[in-house]
């Protein structure tokens, strides 16, 4: 036998006592002194290191990279961007693997393909005769760099601390970056193989491995060798080349789209053209679409797959084992051992990991492709038939910072039906409603800025008889376009609606607004279904196509959820077939303050893109859009595009104390009527085409796909109160948005004062808008908000743009507006500030002081309150029964 | 690593100490540390047969399952049933905790002493 290769931290390990052996031609770390277990749950709990030094690293470069890379690889590599890394299969002519892979593209024009250890030289053999044919080299660039995986969920910030506090990469998965870390070059992949939402792979010189391996120790990092990392993958449900991919244990090899994961790794995009294995790929794919649907009646090219399984009595599977059901043998555990855990106690956001440590005994099989979920099988462990059942997954990642294990048969609490008489259920609830709103209306300070409390006005005149009735209604061409009405009885409420969008015109300072949408989220629906309708409207024999390509705001930096392809867009947005992903593209934020749009950077997308479709607006919004800056631009270069602006949140903002949306060029403006404006909940569309352009075409859709588009009965009861609140908003529109802007901006300050820590620009006071956010440390964010709430401070926990998602919130998010209306000055917002200081920063109980600040203030402002409407209003109450 | 004076060894890595004329059986701690962190036993049942030089049950670490080969020939008279749900005892205390306990010993397989078997471990 040759001689085993040593990694560049091969010293490293036997100083740390590692227990060392042979994979695939290399001395390896199987484990440390501490074990495989207490490795395996550190990695959960804290942080890991493992040396991945060993694995084939492949550079690929020239002119036809591209080319030759769609041709040996199972993925779109045309949809890879800079900055970004992709799992990919090696196939080979049949549609097996020769192996599995990751391609990372750290530069413009060099890919870097990584392969299993053992499997390099067979790759090589494979990939350098077929890229003598294109004009491409392939250099083994193993030994020049050294790779380490930093996993777990404290990674991230031990990155950072190594960083000088630089974003390590991107929150999003496969996200890279090349960067210093004190002062050593690095590039870092949001990579690896733990299933831990947290962790990077790290390339640096070979010089540089053991100083950052022994720098990652000192801060707490700890070794973990392969034992841990083959445990960690298999909880996650990864597959192992020569377990789940390559030949089975009866020598056949295992089609590729046996592993779920190729799913994500096998592209049939056009432009990969007639890749190795495609043949046989396409035909696995349409065996796999059959077996999704449940149809098995011809899985002759994808007989078995591979899947998670769980022993429910006591044993441990191992690799080889045979599965049975009834008795009948249905294929082999591929990978099996027993997994420590953490066990958690409680539900939901409220879970808590805690320090007891349990095992379960899991694995992955290779069995017949018509075995559903919970099914009941039995692993032959040495003679012996152990009971198991295939579950949907053992861990999750998708609640970071924590890979969470998933236990098979745990049920959540359910509410008991309590058993009483409807009678007696009926008073229940009329109690708890009153207790539910005197708490939130007379004793918590309400800090959500998506929430308002309407007056009382709009209240009452919402809950009046219209909200009761029907009144469709649509405009006839035949008739002038004048709106025509399919019911009777519906004089007073056509007679509200227009006067509504009279006085919501003059609000805007637009041609034409359409008030039937009940919500932000539908107003956005109702929008890109019209702009879609527009776009299509000369060609009514196809499939209309969807918008693409769309410039928003991504939602991890703020942006809105109703102008997501996850949101509203969903059934609107094409599928860009070059990337194979939704045609969006997000606005790039300022380096310096991820919470402003680079209005340079975005000048490149607009070029680069050519957006049918611009959507500025956010939900966490504490700056300005740059609508003027962009309309300027995209005017100058003839970029054919709409300007859309959804201001769900600053919809009552709206005008010269934050930015007037129709002045600055934007065409159409969304939003919800309830968040910053004084509505009920609904949500409003308006435009600024005049009658006589092209577009105002666009408009007329905008109408048609409101009703019947989107709506039949549109609540007339609160189409009442809108009117209401428009005749409120514009008689007290100045007061009220001047003082929303200076109550937030000095909220601000006094949080920061008080030793909070205020995320924004300190040079406009951290706002703009009627929002404040405040960084309460990585992860914290659902706990304190929790917190908060217990002392009738009522805040949303926000993910910040540099987080991962809301699990992983280390932000609060608050707004001023709701507590304006209720007459908080900057005085009340600096006491406010310091009871929130007290309670997030000294754990105190605040809950009586802040009872106490609410009660002074119950009284709605900027509405009317002179005698004569007071009288009006309560005569009205007395009328009608309130 | 621990080779406690007052048991016997067999090559397989088990230790065994009588007591009246019970032989109770555990592994070494060197078979411990070899396996790693122990997850599973899979025990015999109490009046099965033992037979020396034969499997009586395995311990499954991470890594791998390992026989236990029983040392002596007899009937199994008493089992550890704590280390179904505590295996890890085998790791922190291997000679205070033994596996089973084998009574009517009638063949014994050639055992070593501290010293023997601590050479054959360092060999």
């Amino acid at each position: 036998m040759s001689e085993l290769k040593r990694t560049q931290l091969y010293e490293t390990h036997l100083a740390a006592g590692a227990t060392m052996v042979d994979f695939g031609g290399w001395d390896m770390p199987v484990q440390y002194p501490s074990g495989i277990v207490a490795e395996h749950l550190y990695t959960r709990h804290f942080c890991s290191l493992f040396d991945v030094s060993h694995m084939g690293r492949l550079l690929i470069e020239g002119p036809e990279r591209l080319e030759f890379l769609q041709h040996v690889l199972s993925s779109n590599v045309g949809g890879l961007d800079l900055y970004k890394a992709q799992y990919c299969i090696i196939p080979d002519e049949d549609g097996s693997a020769i192996d599995d892979a990751y391609l990372y593209r750290f530069e413009e024009d060099r890919l870097l393909l990584v392969v299993n250890a053992a499997n390099t030289e067979k790759d090589l053999k494979h990939l350098l005769p077929i890229a003598e044919h294109y004009a491409v080299t392939v250099t083994d660039i193993t030994a020049d760099w050294a790779s380490i995986a930093v996993q777990g969920p404290k990674s991230k910030e031990l990155m950072t601390i190594l960083s000088g506090g630089e974003a390590v990469t991107e929150p999003m998965k496969n996200a890279l970056n090349s960067l210093m870390l004190e002062g050593h070059f690095a590039r870092v992949a949001k990579t690896g193989y733990t299933g831990e939402p947290l962790g990077y792979e790290v390339y640096v010189k070979s010089e540089d491995a053991a100083w950052l391996w022994n720098r990652l120790c000192e801060l707490g990092a700890r070794p973990a060798g392969l034992g841990a990392r083959d445990t960690l993958r298999l909880e996650a449900g990864m597959p192992l080349y020569g377990h789940e991919m390559g030949l089975d244990p009866d020598g056949r090899p295992m089609p590729i789209y046996a592993v779920p994961l190729a799913k994500f790794a096998v592209s049939f995009s056009e432009r990969k053209g007639d890749y190795i294995g495609r043949k046989a790929l396409e035909k696995q794919y349409e065996a796999f679409k059959r077996i999704q649907n449940r149809d098995f009646s011809d899985c002759t090219v994808l007989p078995k797959t591979i899947r998670p399984i769980t022993l429910l009595e006591r044993g441990v599977m191992r690799a080889g084992m045979p599965v049975y059901r009834n008795g009948e043998q249905i294929g082999w555990v591929t990978s099996g051992t027993m997994v420590p855990y953490y066990k958690a106690e409680g539900e939901g956001l409220e879970t808590v990991i805690t320090d007891t440590v349990e095992k379960r005994a899991i694995g992955s099989c290779y069995i017949a492709s018509d075995v559903l979920e919970d099914d009941i099988v039995t692993v032959d462990i040495r003679g012996k038939k152990v009971k198991a059942v295939i579950p949907a997954r053992h861990l999750d990642n998708m609640a970071p910072p924590f890979a969470r294990p998933i236990l098979y048969g745990v049920e959540l609490s359910k509410r008991e039906d309590t058993g009483d008489a409807l009678p007696a259920k009926a008073l229940n609830l009329l109690k708890k409603a009153e207790d539910n709103h005197l708490w939130r209306q007379r004793r918590c300070v309400n800090l959500i800025p998506s929430e308002n409390t309407p007056s009382r006005a709009v209240q009452m005149l919402s809950a009046s008889d219209p909200s009761c009735r029907y009144a469709e209604h649509k405009k006839v061409k035949s008739f002038y376009d004048k709106d025509i009405f399919y019911y009777q009885g519906t004089g007073f409420i056509d007679e509200v609606e227009q006067m509504a969008v009279a006085e919501l015109r003059k609000y805007f300072g637009c041609t034409e607004v359409e008030t039937r949408v009940t919500s932000g989220q539908m107003a956005n629906t109702c929008t890109f279904s019209a702009l879609m309708d527009w776009k299509n409207r000369l060609d009514r024999k196809h499939t209309p196509r969807r918008l693409g390509y769309v410039l928003n705001n991504h939602i991890i930096k703020g942006g809105h959820l109703s102008a997501q392809p996850m949101g509203a867009l969903h059934d609107y947005i094409a599928i860009d077939p070059v990337t194979e992903r939704s045609a969006v593209v997000n606005f790039p934020v300022c380096k310096d303050n991820i919470f402003k749009i680079d209005v340079e950077e975005t000048k490149k997308v607009l070029d680069q893109y050519r957006p049918e479709l611009i959507i500025f607006g956010k939900s966490m919004v504490i700056h300005k859009e740059p609508v003027a800056e962009i309309r300027k631009y995209v005017d100058e270069q003839k970029i054919p595009t709409t300007i859309m602006y959804d201001m769900a949140h600053v919809l009552g903002i709206a005008g010269d104390y934050f930015q007037n949306p129709f002045e600055e060029g934007a065409e159409i403006v969304t939003g919800s009527t309830h968040k910053t404006f004084f509505g009920p909940q609904r949500g409003v569309v308006a435009v600024n085409y005049k009658e006589d352009e092209l577009k105002y075409g666009l408009w007329e859709t905008i109408e048609t796909r409101a009703f019947p588009g989107s709506v039949s009965n549109h609540h007339l009861g609160t189409q009442l109160g809108l009117l209401m609140a428009a005749y409120e908003m514009n008689a007290f529109k100045d007061a009220y948005q001047s003082a929303v802007i200076r109550n937030a901006k000095s909220f601000a300050r006094s949080l920061k004062a008080a030793g909070l820590k205020v995320c924004g620009d300190p040079a406009n006071d951290y706002t703009e808008t009627h929002q404040v956010l405040v960084s309460v440390g990585y992860g914290e964010g659902a706990e304190i908000a929790n917190r908060l709430e217990r002392n009738n401070i009522i805040v949303n926990y926000q993910a910040t743009p540099d987080e991962e998602g809301f699990t992983a919130s280390g932000a609060l998010r608050m707004g001023v507006s709701e507590m304006t209306r209720f007459g908080f000055g900057e005085k009340e917002f600096d006491a406010l500030a310091q009871l929130i200081a007290a309670c997030v920063l000294r754990n105190e109980n605040v809950s009586e002081d802040v009872s106490r600040l609410r009660a002074g203030y119950t009284t709605m402002r900027y509405c009317f309150d002179d005698k004569d409407f007071e009288d009006a209003l309560e005569a009205f109450a007395g009328k009608i029964g309130f | 690593m621990n080779y406690p004076s007052e048991l016997q060894y067999s090559r397989d890595h088990e230790w065994l100490r009588m007591e009246d004329g019970v032989a109770v059986i555990g592994i070494s701690d060197f078979a411990q540390s070899e396996l790693g962190d122990v997850v599973f036993v899979n025990l015999p049942e109490v009046c099965d047969e033992a037979t020396a030089g034969e499997p009586f049950g395995d311990v499954e670490s991470v890594k791998a399952v390992s026989d236990l080969v029983c040392p002596v020939t007899g009937t199994v008279c008493e089992v550890n049933e704590e280390l179904l749900d505590a295996p890890e005892k085998l790791n922190e205390d291997p000679y205070g905790t033994w596996i089973i306990k084998v009574e009517n010993v009638t063949d014994t397989e050639e055992l070593l002493s501290a010293e023997q078997y601590e050479a054959e471990c360092t060999h």
